[in-house]
């Protein structure tokens, strides 16, 4: 028999807001989207700075060091971008550090293409970016009570028991 | 860089309190506005600023401060109230699930007045001698002396104990940064950090001017205050060293492991193996180190250990936290009667440490780090893990070394919030943009 609806709620994740919001919360992990307007022309600029901006991704999130995944996505013919990300950790006590340390990764991208960015180092794109922040209505998070550092943890030592066992056999 | 403009700024922000020192917060209720008014009228001649900072005129001063409900009663106009951070507008008590004052630590349980229960008007007093002090007492006194409607809620006073140190037995007060602009040399190892991350008006670290609510005459050489009274169960704290090690020596070395310093005040990044007090007593050698060079793992200064958290100096540089962002001023001071050495029974007496925490940006100075590395352990990968100390014990009650590879468990909750806020300190001429502008209904 099918399980019911009350059977497979049992499951629920206890999911709450971050602190003073934007975002949801399962355990460590937070969630957050930002949807900004784009410029006439920003579809052009974009689709000619995408290519660079993909590929400094490894560079910069490892920076950041807290990110899970992180998309960019223009769409309604070239007017609107939304941009979303799952982190480990509170929100709004790290914008001004995230802002900081990805700064000029995002300012080769979003100026003239996202409607208001002027530079991540410019009080009025940092408010921009907090009033265009949306949280979920629904969010799953997969082993919610690991952080980045952790899982990297693990695998070092996951590395170092395989090696024992491969030099013990 | 421009000067500070020390005759417009309250003497606390930039002065470290006298040694030793006698101190008293006096806490005011305002149930009619136009008394507390006429209370600012009479005090402001009497505040005294930073402008004698190289050659103080008198060893004591008077500040006031106040909080946001306080202001509103004040009756500072709405969109001007709006305008304050929010964790000022919103006061600590009700930021208490963020920043784990919870359980013994809930604001149900505190002692202290906050915003909402009788802190509107705090004047701190600090003072090197007790009759000096107690001239500062009567020009409070005086002040409020006639005035319908201002009453008197609490009195707390702080000092020295004749150990010379904190209730556990720690040497405090050594490491602060230096606020460019603020006159004299930094001392070795002393952070510059821009005058802005402590006195709005000037540039921060983000390169913007800090900046308050309403016009600049308001906010301009004032700044915010982290007010907390942390009770110190000073008897749990020594049976927690007498039951995790197996010798005098032990016992010390675990203490200094859990504050990154030795008792005498000796950091364990200079001196590692044992306490050296002629170190500890120097201003140029007791503050000048770092960790990611030499001891990046914690190995001799734990990556839990209270200074490497509330301070990781370069540690975490290059990873996601800026250092710069998150710098505190301290000023703080213990209260009530030192317990015995030797007692290890609680005898029931109220001590502890209040400490003021300076900062322009309330967000991401004191609530940051109280909340991320004080209560959690995720920056240093250490999970849940909170500061043995000042952390909250609902969450993890752990500490680890890799130097023996140990972990301690069972550790109580040492220090218990008794009472807390968030304050405004106005520069000179924001007292006086209040007195000017502000018409009681
Ligand atoms: C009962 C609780 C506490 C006790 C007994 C305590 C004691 C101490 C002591 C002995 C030191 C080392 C001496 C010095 O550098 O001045 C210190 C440093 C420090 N504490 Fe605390 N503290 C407590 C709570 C807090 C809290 C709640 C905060 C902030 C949220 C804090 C922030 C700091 C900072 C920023 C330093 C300087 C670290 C450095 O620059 O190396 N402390 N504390």
């Amino acid at each position: 028999m099918a399980p019911t609806p009350a059977e497979k709620a049992a499951l629920a994740q206890n999911v709450t807001n971050q602190p003073d919001g934007p975002g949801k919360r399962i355990g460590k992990r937070g969630e957050v989207h930002v949807i900004g307007n784009v410029l006439p022309g920003g579809g052009k600029l974009f689709r000619e700075r995408i290519a660079q901006f993909q590929a400094e991704a490894g560079y910069w999130e490892t920076h950041v060091g807290t990110v899970h995944d992180f998309r960019v996505l223009m769409f309604d013919n070239d007017t609107r971008i939304l941009i979303s990300a799952i982190y480990d950790g509170d929100f709004l006590p790290y914008l001004a550090d995230v802002i900081n340390q990805a700064g000029p990764w995002f300012d080769m991208l979003m100026p003239g293409v996202w409607e208001g960015y002027t530079s991540a180092s410019d009080t009025a794109t940092r408010k921009l970016i907090g009033r265009q922040a949306y949280t979920a209505d629904a969010f799953y998070a997969g082993y919610p009570d690991l952080t980045t550092k952790d899982i990297a943890k693990m695998r070092k030592l996951r590395d170092a028991v395989n090696a024992m066992l491969d030099s013990a056999s | 860089m421009s000067a500070l403009e020390l005759s417009d700024i309250q003497g606390t922000v930039l002065r470290g309190r006298p040694m030793p020192y006698y101190g008293t917060y006096l806490v005011f209720t305002v149930q009619n506005p136009r008394s507390a008014l006429t209370l600012l009228e009479r005090l402001l001649p009497k505040v005294t600023t930073a402008a004698d900072w190289e050659a103080p005129a008198e060893n004591a001063w008077i500040n006031v401060a106040f909080s946001h409900a306080g202001l509103s009663k004040l009756g500072l106009p709405e969109d001007v109230l709006s305008g304050f951070p929010r964790e000022v507008r919103q006061g600590m008590a009700a930021r208490s699930a963020f920043l784990g004052d919870v359980g013994s630590s809930a604001p149900e349980n505190w002692d202290m007045p906050h915003a909402g229960n009788g802190l509107d008007i705090g004047l701190l007093i600090m003072a090197g001698s007790i009759a000096l002090r107690d001239d500062k007492i009567a020009i409070g006194h005086a002040a409020v002396s006639g005035l319908p409607g201002i009453v008197a809620a609490h009195r707390l006073d702080v000092g020295l104990p004749p150990t010379m140190r904190e209730h556990f037995g720690f040497v405090d007060g050594i490491s602060r940064p230096y606020i460019e602009g603020q006159g004299g040399t930094p001392l070795p190892g002393q952070p510059i950090a821009k005058a802005g991350e402590f006195v709005l008006g000037y540039e921060n670290e983000l390169g913007e001017i800090a900046s308050g609510p309403g016009p600049q005459e308001l906010w301009r050489n004032g700044t915010y205050i982290a007010l907390r009274k942390l009770h110190q169960d000073v008897a749990a704290f020594r049976r927690f060293l007498r039951d995790n090690a197996n010798s005098p020596e032990g016992q010390e070395l675990l203490a200094a492991q859990m504050m990154g310093r030795w008792r005498s005040g000796c950091p364990l990044a200079k001196s590692p193996e044992r306490d050296d007090p002629a170190m500890a007593n120097d201003p140029l050698r007791n503050n000048d180190f770092l960790y990611l060079k030499e001891d990046p793992d914690g190995r001799v200064t734990p990556a839990g250990s209270h200074i490497r958290r509330a301070n990781p100096r370069d540690a975490l540089d290059g990873t996601v936290v800026d250092m710069k962002l998150h710098r505190l001023l301290r000023r703080g001071s213990a209260y009530g009667g030192v317990l015995p050495e030797g007692v290890m029974e609680d005898d029931g007496a109220d001590r502890g440490l209040v400490i003021a925490l300076i900062n322009a940006n309330p967000g991401r100075q004191f609530e940051f780090v109280q909340s991320q590395w004080m209560n959690d352990g995720d920056f240093i990968s250490e999970g849940d893990r909170t500061d043995p100390f000042a952390g909250r014990k609902d969450k993890a009650d752990d500490f680890v070394t890799l130097k023996p590879r140990k972990r301690y468990r069972g550790l109580s909750q040492f220090a218990t919030t008794r009472g807390g806020e968030h304050l405004f300190l106005p520069g000179i001429g924001g007292l006086k943009w209040i007195l000017g502008n502000v018409k009681p209904a």
